[in-house]
């Protein structure tokens, strides 16, 4: 083989930790399939109050009158006769650690949760098949009126019950699409963030979403309100051991960021590769806001993921950095939507993805400038690199620009690791090995870097590199 | 006497996106005048030496063209008139094929089909163009086919300059072979709602893709493009760019798609798009797609609107150029470097007329 032509292993990601199954130890679960009689189930076993239990049954209307979609990667896999739509664990949500039982605490401790929690956050919510079993949060930061809880206290409290209820579902309505009318209909578990108009929440709050059960669904529901001025970094983290039936993902994400206030919404995605991950999620941001996004796709056999930003308010932000690496067997279409529905409003969407050993990376996205939107600016950078030619990468981006008062731009490269590259960096004394190691090491460096201490370290952990070597 | 033209899909995304963008493709749903045998002649000037032109539809291999199947079909079967050039191998014409169709009163409906055979290292340049007179309410569909042998060398140069109230399209199919290569030209400048639509398979090992395109919306003008490069053999290389100006309430879209085959190793594709906007009430879409099932290639696409930059307009103003002067200035210097190319002086003048003209209409722009 040519020395100059030699390709760089990047070794699978190592998923030993996170395919440690757990038994399977429901208090209650519903029949797999999806009918009225199995919504009305789980409302009546969630205790909710009628508005949400009719909500639940028009958005199961909803699901069953639109079609699947017919643009993205294949879902034949995804038989929705098959699911389990909701799992209660064998224990109810506490606010300790040592009050959780073992099984699951030792999951959470294998993923570092308790452990991120003493050292660097605000407060952690854990979700367990379909309920939250841990919820805390820092008494200094309650202190400031941050209210960090779980979806279903939220609605039932009852200062917050009425804005939880002005705000579900209002941003991302059932209507919108198949998946997200199938959220409406059996949504369960997830947080409320709500931080009170100029307050500085200083460290990140997080979320852990765990799926143990096989062939069951998650549907959490994470709504986040943030006062004018105020700011917040959540974090949000989710995986599940593999199995050989179908598990799915179709969670459900509402931001609400108010004026001149600011929203960091960090995730590491790293789902079993039995998982369609078809999540939504949205931000309406206000006068002088800015939601950053910053998103990492590793798991997951089939991905719909697109964050969507609707730039309100003008002077509004947007700041999107996303990373998708997908394997074997794996299609990931991700990417970013935003909406310049004001004028004066930016966006900026830097993307980078890793197709490997015959996965299909699609970087999807679409830029909208409506008329009297004036004075908007749009920048798109969008990169990805193949590793071999059994994998599939493709860049498929829409800009609908609709006033002239605009400055819009956007590029894409796709290839191969440089040989120029290598070699220049070769002339100057480093080896071919780390040369390699140097360049996709500094591939997926403008993401690492906006992430979380521990994430950009799980991050590199999870991109373990193999120099020189084997494919091809 | 009138027909109804439906074609349901046209200018289809080669992967489709959110259906609610409406950008995965169109239709085109017309009235147009009947169709009839086309009245003149459409070789408009002396052949070069050794290309042989005929005017009966010739017995071409299918091939996949920009606008798609139905458009295609549509043409084949409702021909009017056109063209096949041959080139004999090793034949590199002095001079180009002009080929002029007019639409008018007496050939209200052009359905030309025409057809590039260029044979083994041999070279030619085919230029047509399509005019009417300015405020005629005509129809134009035009299907181009292109065969580019190895080595051989087809340049393409398509100029539209219908009158305000007709329909058309341009739509091009390419096939090349080992070291082929396909060079097109369209400039997409009238019409009331114009089409067009490219798609070349590079089939043959180094064979390339050349592409130009210029368009030009004002008042409620509409243009919708798709152009493909497929890449299926090793070494190919293309070069997709567009440019234009939009002004009123003109409306464009643009599909551009480098698609790299597993197989097309080495392969090259470079694709950009350049728009001007002039108007708070243009609507600018565009889709540059890359596809890419091979690892060994190198893609990139740039794309990029907005207003004209500030420091330039200044310096012309500077100069003593009033700002709508500056402005037409430089609706005329985004259209220079591919006008420039143009091989025929007459018709090169023909063009920066048009445009000339029709900016001469506008009395302001934002």
């Amino acid at each position: 083989m040519n020395a100059s032509r030699k390709k760089t292993a990047v070794a699978d990601i190592d998923r030993s930790v996170y395919d440690i199954r757990d038994r399977v130890d429901a208090s209650y679960r519903v029949e797999e399939g999806l009918t009225p009689k199995i919504v009305n189930e789980i409302a009546v076993a969630k205790n909710d109050p009628e508005w949400m239990r009719l909500f639940r049954l028009k958005s199961l209307q909803v699901y069953n009158r639109l079609p699947m979609p017919g643009w993205g990667p294949p879902l034949d896999g995804l038989n929705m006769g098959e699911i389990v739509t909701y799992i209660r664990p064998n224990t109810q949500m506490r606010a300790n650690w040592s009050e959780v039982p073992d099984d699951i605490k030792n999951t959470f401790e294998r993923l570092g949760i308790p452990e991120a929690e003493r050292k660097s956050l605000a407060g952690v919510g854990a979700q367990y098949d379909s309920e939250v079993v841990y919820h805390n949060v820092r008494e200094e930061v309650r202190r400031q009126g941050v209210i960090y809880t779980d979806m279903e206290s939220a609605i039932r409290d009852p200062e917050y019950g009425p804005m939880v209820k002005r705000h579900f579902m209002k941003l991302v309505p059932p209507e919108d699409h198949k998946f997200v009318a199938l959220h409406g209909a059996v949504w369960s578990g997830g947080s409320f963030v709500y931080v009170p108009p100029g307050v500085q929440v200083e460290i990140p709050l997080q979320s852990y979403f765990r799926l143990n059960a096989p062939g069951a669904g998650q549907f959490e529901h994470t709504l986040i309100i943030v006062g004018d001025g105020a700011s917040v970094h959540f974090i949000e983290g989710c995986s599940a051991p593999k199995y050989n039936v179908a598990n799915l993902h179709a969670g459900c994400v509402e931001l609400y960021v108010g004026k001149n206030a600011r929203l960091r919404y960090s995730t590491i995605e790293n789902w079993s590769k039995n998982m369609y991950n078809l999540n939504t999620k949205r931000a309406l941001v206000e006068e002088g806001g800015t939601v950053e996004w910053v998103s990492g796709s590793f798991g997951s056999h089939t991905s719909y993921l697109y964050p969507m930003s609707i730039l309100n308010g003008e002077g509004a932000r947007m700041e999107f950095t996303g990373i998708t690496f997908a394997g074997k067997g794996q299609e990931l279409d991700t990417g970013a939507k935003v909406v310049h529905a004001a004028p004066h409003t930016y966006s900026n969407i830097n993307t980078k993805s890793i197709s490997k050993d015959g996965g299909w990376c699609t970087y999807r996205s679409s830029v909208v400038i409506p008329a009297g939107s004036h004075g908007c600016k749009s920048s798109v950078s969008c990169e990805s690199l193949m590793l071999d030619d059994r994998s599939r990468s493709d860049t498929i981006p829409v800009m609908d620009i609709r006033n002239d008062d605009v400055d819009v731009g956007h590029e894409a490269k796709i290839g191969r690791i440089s040989d120029d590259a290598i070699f220049y960096l070769m002339s100057r004394g480093i080896s071919e090995e780390d040369a390699r190691a140097m360049i996709v090491t500094g591939f997926a460096e403008p993401i690492a870097k906006e992430l979380p201490v521990e994430y950009a370290v799980e991050m590199n952990n999870l991109i373990k590199l193999e120099m020189e070597g084997a494919i091809g | 006497m009138t027909m109804k033209l439906q074609i349901a899909h046209a200018n289809k995304l080669p992967s489709p996106t959110w259906f609610r963008l409406g950008i995965n493709g169109t239709e085109i749903g017309e009235t147009v005048p009947g169709i009839k045998p086309y009245g003149g002649k459409c070789l408009s000037k002396e052949l070069p030496a050794g290309v042989e032109v005929s005017f009966d539809p010739f017995p071409a291999p299918e091939v996949s063209t920009g606008i798609g199947d139905e458009a295609r079909d549509f043409a084949e079967d409702h021909r009017s008139c056109g063209a096949t050039v041959r080139v004999p191998d090793g034949l590199k014409a002095e001079k180009p094929v002009f080929l002029g169709y007019r639409i008018d009163e007496t050939n209200p409906a052009v359905v030309d089909v025409n057809t590039v055979v260029a044979g083994e290292g041999s070279e030619v340049t085919v230029v047509m163009s399509y005019t009417s007179p300015r405020d005629f309410a005509g129809f134009h569909a035009g299907l181009t086919k292109l065969y580019a042998g190895r080595n051989a060398v087809i340049r393409l140069v398509q100029v539209q300059l219908l009158g305000d109230g007709c329909v058309g399209w341009d739509d091009v199919g390419a096939v090349c072979a080992e070291g082929g290569e396909a060079g097109v030209i369209q400039a997409e400048l009238g019409g009331r709602s114009a089409f067009a639509g490219v798609k070349a398979k590079l089939e043959g090992r180094a064979s390339r893709l050349s592409l130009d395109s210029i368009y030009f919306g004002d008042r409620k003008r509409s243009i919708d493009i798709n152009y493909v490069a497929q890449h299926i053999g090793r070494k190919t290389k293309s070069e997709i760019h567009a440019s234009g100006a939009l002004l009123d309430e003109s409306r464009k879209t643009f599909r551009g798609t480098i698609d790299f085959l597993t197989g097309a190793k080495r392969a090259v594709g470079h694709e950009s798009e350049y728009t001007l906007l002039f108007s708070p009430k243009v609507v600018n879409r565009s889709a540059p797609l890359i596809l890419c099932a091979e690892e060994d290639v190198e893609g990139q696409h740039a794309a990029s609107s907005g207003k004209v930059e500030r420091n330039l307009l200044f310096y012309l103003m500077t100069r003593g150029l009033s700002e709508l002067d500056a402005k037409k200035l430089l609706i005329e210097a985004q259209f220079r470097p591919v006008t420039d190319r143009i091989p025929d002086g007459a018709l090169r003048d023909a063009v920066l007329d048009y445009v000339k003209e029709r900016l001469g209409s506008i009395e302001s722009v934002s």
